[in-house]
């Protein structure tokens, strides 16, 4: 009957903590993040019209229309810099609970998933550059995850050494990044 | 180019790249109208050893004509180009492909998640996603960036399965006696609540590089298969958890489901049986 409880109480809060996330990413005046979602949503319309992968054998084809995306999307917003979606405020709420996931009880599960999922450091990122083809995903703590905003298909949050890095998954692509946002 | 590399790629055009052995011997049911699939995990190196296990999966499939293989992540290690994927997949795997085999892709830390768009991977464009054989729902997950949104997808898929068997397959393992990385308590911390709730029997995974079958875990049967192109030699530190385990050499699992019987059997790169046995599947009694 405990088992019984423990299991029905986990998954009361996983659902809830799902709706919870989902509920941030689609509530522009959410105080936590502040316009977040909406500057993703800005990011998803200029992306709309842009090319987009499809299922192929050739992987030449998947490489190609990677490339061209990346290239659309760097010309799309060829003024692009950091600090366009993480503001200073956006930023200051991402850290908050960034490092709030790193000091509670299940912060040594939370490092430990980063060690296990073979951290990736020593790389310099920037805004519109492309994520390295041949580095490896740092593997995100889906505990983390259930605190952040949801974020939409084609868009995923990496960990990039101490840097917080959005990503367009599609094109490879750094859309923002926080540097320094992980301790 | 090494030496080494150029006698190798000859070797492979002359399709001598793996010195012949014996047939393994089948220890498999091989029953009409089961479900058969290999396993496969961290197999994407483009090494002699990749290919030399895919050469004891084509001998295994002349006696054990398993019908698709289950990709355990680390599909592609390094560079991604056409040329890489060429040498890392479709060059090892082509007698299988060719054959009819189908490859069901999960991602692993070392994967481009553009993997989910190449047609051989079966991933139709999604980093996550089930598909049925028999009596059997597979449920491919993406366990390197697990969201809210996969944890209640998987729940949905999990509560409409509709099927005897259940198996997920990812590729960070939630219970691990690997020296290198262990078991992912945190990852197990989301899922398994989810598993109990609805029954699934088996799980898959790779991530280390070793072959471990761990104790049945709360009525659950785990396999870690991350040894079918990388290898850490000696790395896996038998612990109270460990049922069955090889670190010597590569390997790769072959299961066989039947009704509610589940028979596996695991070979090496020299073509040695290293582990097998069977599960009957668990009565779940639910409160």
């Amino acid at each position: 009957m405990t088992r019984f409880l423990q299991i029905t109480f986990l998954s009361i809060a996983l659902i809830a903590a799902a709706g919870a996330a989902q509920k941030v990413s689609r509530t522009s005046e959410n105080p936590t993040f502040g316009d977040f979602s909406q500057r993703i949503d800005q990011y998803l319309k200029l992306r709309k019209a842009l090319p987009h992968e499809r299922t192929t054998k050739h992987q030449k084809e998947i490489t190609d229309r990677r490339h061209a995306l990346a290239q659309a999307i760097r010309e799309a917003r060829p003024g692009a810099k950091q600090g366009d979606i993480f503001t200073p405020e956006i930023s200051e709420q991402f850290i908050r609970v960034i490092r709030g996931a790193f000091e509670g009880a299940n912060a040594p599960n939370v490092r430990k998933t980063i060690r296990q999922g073979e951290p990736v450091a020593g790389v310099h990122l920037t805004v519109n550059g492309a994520y390295p083809e041949h580095l490896p995903t740092t593997t995100f703590p889906p505990t983390l995850l259930l605190r952040l905003p949801l974020l939409p298909d084609k868009i995923a949050y990496r960990i990039v050494g101490h840097d917080f890095v959005l990503q367009d998954t599609e094109a490879r692509l750094v859309i923002d990044l926080i540097p320094g946002a992980l301790p | 180019m090494p030496i080494r590399r150029v006698i190798f790629l000859l070797l492979v055009t002359l399709g001598l790249h793996a010195w012949p052995l014996p047939a393994q011997d089948v220890k498999l049911p091989v029953k009409e109208g089961s479900v058969r699939f290999a396993a496969i995990g961290d197999m994407g190196t483009g090494e002699p050893a990749q290919y030399e296990i895919a050469q004891r999966m084509l001998e295994f499939h002349q006696k054990f004509p398993f019908t698709f293989v289950i990709m355990l992540g680390d599909n592609i290690y390094g560079g991604k180009t056409p040329a890489d994927l060429q040498k890392k997949f479709e060059i090892p795997y082509k007698p299988l492909l060719d054959a009819g085999v189908q490859f069901y892709a999960a991602l692993g830390n070392h994967d481009d998640t553009n993997e989910r768009f190449y047609k051989f991977f079966n991933m139709n464009g999604q980093q996550y996603y089930s598909f049925k054989k028999g009596n059997v729902k597979f449920f491919a997950l993406d366990s390197d960036y697990l969201d809210p949104k996969e944890l209640a997808w998987l729940e949905k898929e999990l509560a409409d399965a509709g099927t005897d068997w259940k198996i997920c397959y990812f590729h960070h393992p939630l219970y691990s006696s690997g020296a290198f990385h262990g078991s992912s308590t945190e990852l197990r911390s989301v899922l398994e609540p989810l598993f109990l709730k609805y029954g699934v029997q088996v799980v898959f995974a790779g991530h280390e590089h070793v072959y471990e079958r761990v104790k049945p875990q709360k009525g659950i049967y785990y396999f870690t298969e991350g040894a079918s192109g990388e290898l850490r030699l000696g790395n896996l530190k038998k612990t109270n958890l460990t049922a069955a385990g090889y670190d010597k050499d590569r390997s790769f699992l072959s299961v066989e489901i039947s009704g509610d019987d589940l028979s596996f059997q695991a070979i090496s790169r020299t073509g040695v049986t290293v582990d097998s046995g069977s599960i009957r599947r668990p009565v779940v009694v639910r409160p």
